[in-house]
């Protein structure tokens, strides 16, 4: 059975080069004769991007619109009821254009070029995590073959936007914001790291989709997370680290609103603050992800097998059903984190790093020997 | 370039030597403190406050409160408007405990009458004073929670705060300000059903009291961020001259209502109608936030006791003395202490004989209360000095004035 | 302890600077201009020695004023001669209460800071001395607390003047 899975997985790794995604193979069919064999890539490429963007905008959106419904029915209260007429589902928008209209301000002591670049950067590492991330068998913007590097690689990359847009407001709250974001996320980069070795260990891929689908068997329910005992504490290592990384209370003290007045956000108003807002929905969203590819089956599920078993392994709905699978799972995630929030107070920096260094870090290394002794011994 | 940059430039000093005898090697990069002001728009600064800090990284070094963003010249006020005018300015210095206000004020002036008050209007002062009371500890303890990033319990505070203000407008009106207890008694007696509201009010609130403290007090997190942080020692807060729930968490058993009674309050004690919650250093050390913080949380189920005690002991009478349209005061001076949810809310009224006082002294105690920040807060770090202006639960109403 | 005895103790302890005691009486019936005189009494220290004064109230073992409650001073009508600063002494150990008053001239109002002994005391002068322009001598921080450094007069004083603008801010 395991070189069976290892033949499917080197046939699919074979037949997609990295840019050969879905959008490639409709427009393929399509391409008049005597184009230049260039431009297809190119313009695959774009389509794939503009996707991107469009899909996480309005799922980080959503994810406001989620955040508020969450955190209201947590404290007894409806959250947005108006907009939109039904529980207020166009309050994003609103949102949105409200903060389009706002005045687009800049201190007059900021350092004007990395003030605005910030956002651009931030939010531009975390649309170019998502390439690397496999909805379904076929639904894939990039087959990258290291995808979880390229995407712990990206989203460490909005720290500097952070920390940039910390340093150049000029302001003090946002400087103590930027060096709490350095400081903390170099502090869970470590556990966040070694927590997702225990999986990549069982998996032996870095490929998120091969990673995925080796977790198809046992009726979709052969998730890695069954697989190995030290898999669930390695998972909830995982999130804690997420947390973290992600800003998330209750350790949210790069904005901490309550010290910081904003953190590094304190300058920043209408679309350029939404930028930052629309990152950190993006990367709950990107962390959430994660783990469900590595810990909890991806976009394996019964559903998922019970649709391969009836229309086939390519056909159109059972990559529909694999991706609203995934999907499912880390919304999931996301109101786990949305619970968190409502529910805990804020730790302190030096809590955060002791959290950090003298538990996360061991703990996940324990993970990672214990899985490999495990996966050696049986 | 100044001679400071110049003289020291290289990157591999002398190892400086501790007193331990231990080398401690240091690169040569100059560091030096930040002063950040921390307000007047600060949303851990509970209104327009401003405290000047210098911190070392996230260490604070030092600290120095700025107050009178928000001085409405209250005492100038007092000496210009007649006994009964001024009344709705006492509203307006702790704006979470108006009808302790009220009292504290109307009690001086009552002392300089010497008049009795009906002891029907008694008792539906302590119930208003004592519900007061909780809907400003609720305010307390909601903040506190959200100085500390909880945001949920600051609802559900809330949420009972206001059925509390719907029982103050039924009886007067006002949700915030009321000028309800006045000089002679109160201004009106309770309209029908009043009294019943109130105990199902007690009834309900018993168990979310109990409810609020398991939610927040004896969480993980919120124990590791108040537990030995800002600690007060007994004789500081003494020396300080702390007054309330901040003496009290630090140990100091002194409840103006139960050590020096007054009202019904002393009857209401020997009646076992409630007990004061002192500070034990239960999560760390005697004297941190938690403790204060405790000690407000379990007052509000003591207060409860007492408006108990006065339904059960309510009588029919008068509700307002007669002092007369116009008050006359004999001439002198009194200074009267009543227990306000933060501390001793004292009056020193001077009559000339006058229509009003001619001198209208008050004393705030989030003013008293505050003095000590300068001294607990170097050495903490920046996220304890929020815990720890969360925790002295300052009104910026009354330490202006 | 009630007022009477405390002040029998003070006498007893030859309290430094201790003048008279001041109580509260009921109206004369034989003059018709008499009110009488409501409220507290006081006992009335010669300022020179206040911190002596404190200093013993706060020790003495039977007296232990350990919390200074208040620290004001008032512009009296009835004396225009001078200001009134008056300490409120509370003691947690005994439950009693003092309140002690000291006459300084208006012409130079100055007074020796107790806040070497009673730390509370420190922001009441501060606010006391920005109120009435008295001068607390060795105040540690002698700043203004509740006004802007750069406010003219003292505005408790009953001879003082509104001002007509404030850094070009009209106050009217």
């Amino acid at each position: 059975m395991l070189s069976n899975i290892t033949t499917t997985a080197a046939t699919t790794a074979a037949a997609a080069a990295p840019s050969e995604n879905v959008v490639f193979h409709l427009l393929a069919e399509y391409v008049p004769e005597g184009v230049p064999g260039w431009i297809l890539p190119i313009v695959t490429a774009s389509i794939s991007v503009g996707i991107v963007i469009a899909l996480i905008s309005v799922m980080a959106m959503g994810f406001t619109w989620l955040e508020r419904k969450v955190s209201g029915h947590i404290q007894c209260r409806y959250g947005p009821m108006y907009a939109g007429g039904w529980h207020g589902w166009a309050q994003p928008i609103a949102d949105g254009v409200k903060l389009l209209m706002k005045e687009d301000l800049i201190p007059i002591g900021a350092d004007k070029a990395l003030f605005m670049m910030a956002p651009a950067i931030v939010l531009g590492a975390i649309f170019g995590a998502f390439v690397a991330m496999p909805l379904a068998p076929d639904f894939y913007f990039a087959d990258v073959n290291l995808g979880i590097f390229f995407i712990l690689g990206m989203s460490s990359l909005t720290t500097i936007g952070v920390v940039m847009a910390g340093w150049s407001s000029n302001s003090k709250w946002s400087l103590y914001g930027a060096m709490r974001e350095a400081a903390q996320v170099v502090a869970y980069e470590i556990p966040l790291g070694i927590s997702l070795l225990v999986p990549l260990i069982v998996a032996g891929t870095f490929n998120l989709r091969e990673a995925s689908e080796l977790q198809g068997d046992f009726y979709g329910m052969g998730w890695f997370v069954f697989k190995n005992p030290f898999m669930l504490p390695a998972s909830i290592l995982f999130f804690i680290a997420a947390l973290a990384e992600t800003k998330r209370a209750p350790f949210d003290l790069p904005e901490a609103e309550s010290e910081l007045v904003a953190g590094f956000l304190t300058e920043y108003s209408g679309i350029r603050w939404s930028f930052f807002f629309m990152e950190e929905y993006a990367a709950m969203y990107l962390m959430c992800l994660v783990a469900s590819v590595f810990f909890f089956g991806g976009f394996e599920s019964p559903f998922t097998y019970m649709a391969r078993e009836q229309f086939g392994p390519n056909a159109f709905i059972t990559n529909v059903v694999a991706a609203s699978t995934l999907i499912v799972k880390s919304i999931a995630g996301i109101v786990l984190m949305m619970w968190v929030r409502w529910t805990l107070p804020r730790v302190r920096i030096d809590q955060v790093m002791t959290i950090g260094y003298k538990y996360l870090t061991p703990l996940a290394l324990i993970c990672v020997l214990g899985a490999a002794c495990w996966e050696a011994i049986f | 370039m100044s001679n400071s940059s110049t003289k020291s430039s290289t990157f591999f000093p002398e190892p400086r030597i501790l007193p331990g005898g231990e080398k401690e090697f240091m690169m040569d990069v100059a560091t030096s403190d930040l002063e950040i002001s921390m307000g007047p728009q600060h949303p851990a600064t509970h209104g327009v406050m401003k405290i000047l800090i210098r911190a070392d990284g996230e260490m604070v070094t030092a600290a120095q409160p700025h107050l009178g963003f928000l001085h409405r010249c209250a005492e100038k006020i007092g000496e210009n408007v007649e006994w009964l005018q001024y009344l709705p300015y006492t509203d307006r210095y702790d704006y979470l405990a108006s009808m302790n206000n009220n009292l504290g004020y109307s009690m001086a002036v009552e002392k300089l009458l010497g008049c009795e008050i009906p002891r029907r209007a008694q008792m539906l002062r302590t119930i208003c004073v004592e519900l007061n009371r909780i809907a400003s500890a609720l305010v307390a303890f909601g903040t506190y929670g959200l100085d500390l990033g909880a945001f949920t319990p600051f609802l559900y505070a809330f949420r009972e705060r206001e059925w509390l203000l719907q029982i103050f407008e039924k009886i007067c009106g006002a949700r915030l300000t009321y000028s309800y207890l006045r000089i002679g008694g109160v201004f009106n007696d309770a309209p029908p059903g009043w009294l019943t509201e109130v105990g199902h009010f007690c009834d309900v609130f018993e168990v979310k009291a109990q409810e609020y403290y398991d939610l927040l007090m004896v969480n993980k997190v919120f124990v590791m961020r108040t537990a030995n942080v800002g600690v007060i020692t007994p004789a500081q807060a003494l020396d300080f001259g702390l007054t309330g729930p901040m003496l009290r968490g630090s140990g100091i058993d002194f409840d103006l209502r139960k050590d020096m009674p007054y009202m019904l309050y002393g009857e209401a004690w020997d009646a076992g109608a409630f007990e004061i919650p002192v500070g034990r250093g239960e999560m760390g050390t005697l004297g941190d936030c938690w403790d204060r913080i405790y000690v407000r949380v379990k007052e509000m189920t003591e207060s409860l006791g007492i408006v108990r005690w006065c339904l059960a002991n309510i009588e029919e009478g008068p509700v307002l003395a007669d002092v007369g349209k116009t008050i006359k005061v004999p001439p002198g001076e009194a200074y009267v202490g009543i227990e306000n949810p933060r501390g001793e809310l004292g009056h020193y009224l001077v009559s000339d004989g006058g229509k009003g006082s001619s001198r209208c002294r008050v004393r705030g105690p989030s003013f008293c209360n505050l003095a000590i920040l300068e001294d607990i807060m170097p050495g903490t770090l920046l996220a304890d000095a929020v815990a720890i202006i969360g925790s002295t639960d300052v009104v910026i109403g009354e330490t202006d004035r | 302890m009630d007022f009477q005895g405390i002040y029998d103790r003070l006498k007893e302890q030859g309290a430094a600077g201790m003048q008279e005691a001041n109580l509260p009486r009921l109206p004369d019936p034989a003059d018709k201009k008499d009110k009488g005189r409501g409220g507290d009494p006081y006992v009335l220290v010669d300022p020179a020695q206040i911190c002596a004064f404190m200093d013993l109230a706060k020790k003495d073992e039977r007296l232990h004023f350990e919390i200074l409650a208040d620290l004001s001073a008032s512009d009296p009508a009835v004396d225009a001669e001078n200001f009134w600063v008056i300490y409120q002494l509370l003691s947690v150990k005994h439950r009693h209460r003092l309140m002690v008053k000291c006459s300084i001239p208006k012409s130079d109002p100055r007074i020796d800071t107790i806040s070497g002994i009673n730390r509370a005391a420190g922001w009441h002068e501060r606010e006391c001395s920005e109120m009435f322009g008295i001068t607390f001598n060795g105040h540690p921080d002698p700043r203004n607390i509740l006004l802007p450094d750069d406010w003219v007069g003292f505005p408790l004083r009953k001879d003082y003047e509104f001002p007509k603008e404030y850094q070009g801010i009209s106050c009217i």
